[in-house]
């Protein structure tokens, strides 16, 4: 049995003068080492859950815990120090004014002596592969490098949780695919635990689990090809299929016989050589 | 930008590897003892003194000319105004009803060196120490002022902060800018009047945004646990040297110099 890092129980929030609930009774579990996606339109909810998480928001019901601490006024400074969260806008949470000082920013809120600092930074920025950029300036940087700063800044905190909130929408396709490369390398390589909060499936695929979010309330919950095979289901959620998802479809309506367990594309290039060889 | 930042030039010079404290605080000490400068002597000497710190920079000349271009025009005017207004010694030359005196000639050039040697002594400061540099010199030298309550540390972040986002702002406006244009704002013609309304299409978008701006970064920053500068420790570490000590030395030893050479 895998341990349990973060454990969400009946949370509920009400955003003030506004009629209903924008998290609805929302329950989930995140184990070590397992890459959780919440995803869902704009508007599902899913980044009220964000803010809850690091206490920048006080839910109205339910409770949030990290391991044995559960979040509150009291836990919420220790808390932050445990689980790192990457927001959406690169240039809006850039607070260094080169990469290595950006980097130490969390750890010089935290008092961490500058000998330890040095060897975290070091460490986090060759984790991200920017370490040719330690130097540069936040202006001569692309986006996706921008994220992978931000990214390096969560690591040096050595966390038990890692948040990315629409961490990679604002990105191009290079940047983006940079930012997912390098979480799936953290994860290979350190078992580092995920939990990405966003709106494209085709990030969510990386997930061992996709929890669907819609009007504040958790609709699905499942492995990506669960998820995925839900189909038309999903269409009403206001998510599109990733473009295997897309492609799976099609091909079955053309009469191949694909099971729906596939969800990457080796998955279904697999099945369909193996079809093709059966015939 | 250029005014702001550009001014810095990168070098592996004795003056660029110095303590930003002891270059700020040599600059202080020596704007100070410039007004009270009277006499040839004492001005030579604090423009043999400018001289060497300039030569250590190892910088084209070219660069400190730059950072004195903007200031020289004052400089001239300075110099006619005394020459001309000053009533003191033998007549030198006479135009008409304008008479230029020794003692008017002697007083312009001394004040217009003195506009040039505080500025030429800031371009020395700005070309060998990043903005980051200065801010945490001005951190670590007021530090003491904590105990009076005054937020030094907040001071200097701020500074620091805005420091890292004049580029964005710039970026961002040009964005701006374009965006406009291609609504048709027109930004360079017609009349004085609609040029400035023209500007409030580009400056009311840029404050909302970077009122945005400000709001993620103080979410972000409370996310990464910023909360004041209690407890905090620093990254960037201010080592203070033997030529730190000299260079603090000698600029005290001039100004000492100075005092007993003075009219």
């Amino acid at each position: 049995m895998k341990q349990l890092v973060l454990s969400v129980e009946n949370l509920s929030f009400q955003y003030l003068g506004q009629p209903n609930e924008a998290v609805r009774n929302v329950t989930f579990h995140v184990y070590k080492g397992d890459w959780v996606a919440i995803v869902g339109h704009n508007g599902s909810g899913k980044s009220t859950v964000a803010k809850l998480l690091i206490g920048l928001l006080k839910p109205k019901h339910g409770e949030i815990r990290l391991f044995d601490t559960v979040l509150n006024e009291a836990t919420v400074w220790q808390l932050r120090r445990r689980m790192g969260i990457v927001f959406q806008n690169p240039d809006n949470q850039f607070v260094g004014t080169t990469v290595q000082d950006d980097v130490a920013f969390a750890l010089e809120n935290n008092g961490i002596p500058r000998e330890e600092m040095v060897e975290r930074v070091q460490a986090a920025i060759r984790q991200v592969g920017m370490e040719a950029f330690l130097l540069k300036e936040p202006h001569h940087l692309s986006g996706g490098q921008k994220q992978r700063v931000a990214l390096a800044g969560i690591l040096a905190l050595r966390p038990d949780l890692i948040i990315l909130d629409e961490a990679t929408s604002m990105l191009d396709p290079k940047g983006k695919q940079e930012v997912l490369e390098a979480l799936i390398d953290l994860r290979k390589k350190q078992q580092m635990t995920i939990l990405s909060i966003t709106h494209d499936l085709e990030e969510a695929v990386q997930a061992d689990k996709i929890i669907v979010m819609n009007e504040g309330e958790i609709v699905a919950n499942g492995t990506p090809s669960d998820v995925f095979s839900l189909g038309e289901k999903l269409a009403e959620f206001r998510l599109d299929l990733p473009f295997v998802m897309k492609i799976k479809k099609e091909l079955q309506q053309t009469g191949i016989p694909l099971s729906v367990h596939s969800a990457t594309i080796e998955e279904l290039v697999d099945e369909l050589w193996t079809l093709y060889l059966n015939k | 930008m250029n005014v702001i930042i550009g001014r810095y030039v990168p070098s592996n010079s004795v003056i660029h590897r110095m303590d930003p404290r002891a270059k700020l605080l040599a600059m202080f000490i020596y704007a100070a003892s410039v007004f009270f400068a009277n006499n040839g002597v004492t001005y030579a000497m604090l423009t043999a003194f400018l001289f060497i710190l300039l030569l250590l920079l190892r910088v084209p000349f070219s660069f400190i000319l730059k950072g004195l271009r903007p200031v020289l025009w004052i400089v001239l005017f300075t110099f006619l105004l005394h020459a001309f207004l000053t009533k003191e010694g033998a007549t030198l030359y006479q135009i008409g009803e304008l008479a230029i005196y020794e003692g008017g000639l002697q007083k312009g050039v001394f004040i217009s060196l003195r506009f040039l040697l505080l500025i030429a002594m800031t371009t020395w400061l700005t070309i060998s120490t990043t903005p980051v540099e200065v801010t945490d010199a001005v951190e670590s030298i007021f530090g003491p002022l904590k105990r009076f309550r005054v937020p030094v540390h907040e001071l200097a972040l701020m500074m620091s902060i805005s420091l890292r986002f004049i580029p964005t702002l710039m970026e961002e406006t040009e964005k701006m800018i374009k965006a406009q244009a291609a609504r048709g704002v027109d930004f360079y013609g017609g009349p004085f009047g609609e040029r400035i309304k023209a500007m409030t299409a580009l400056l009311i978008p840029l404050f909302i945004h970077a009122f945005k701006r400000a709001e993620e970064l103080a979410i972000a920053m409370e996310a990464r646990g910023y909360r004041g500068g209690e407890g905090r420790t620093k990254y960037r570490l201010l080592t203070w040297g033997s030529i730190d000590t000299w260079l603090l030395a000698s600029t005290v030893g001039v100004t000492i110099l100075l005092l007993l050479f003075r009219a």
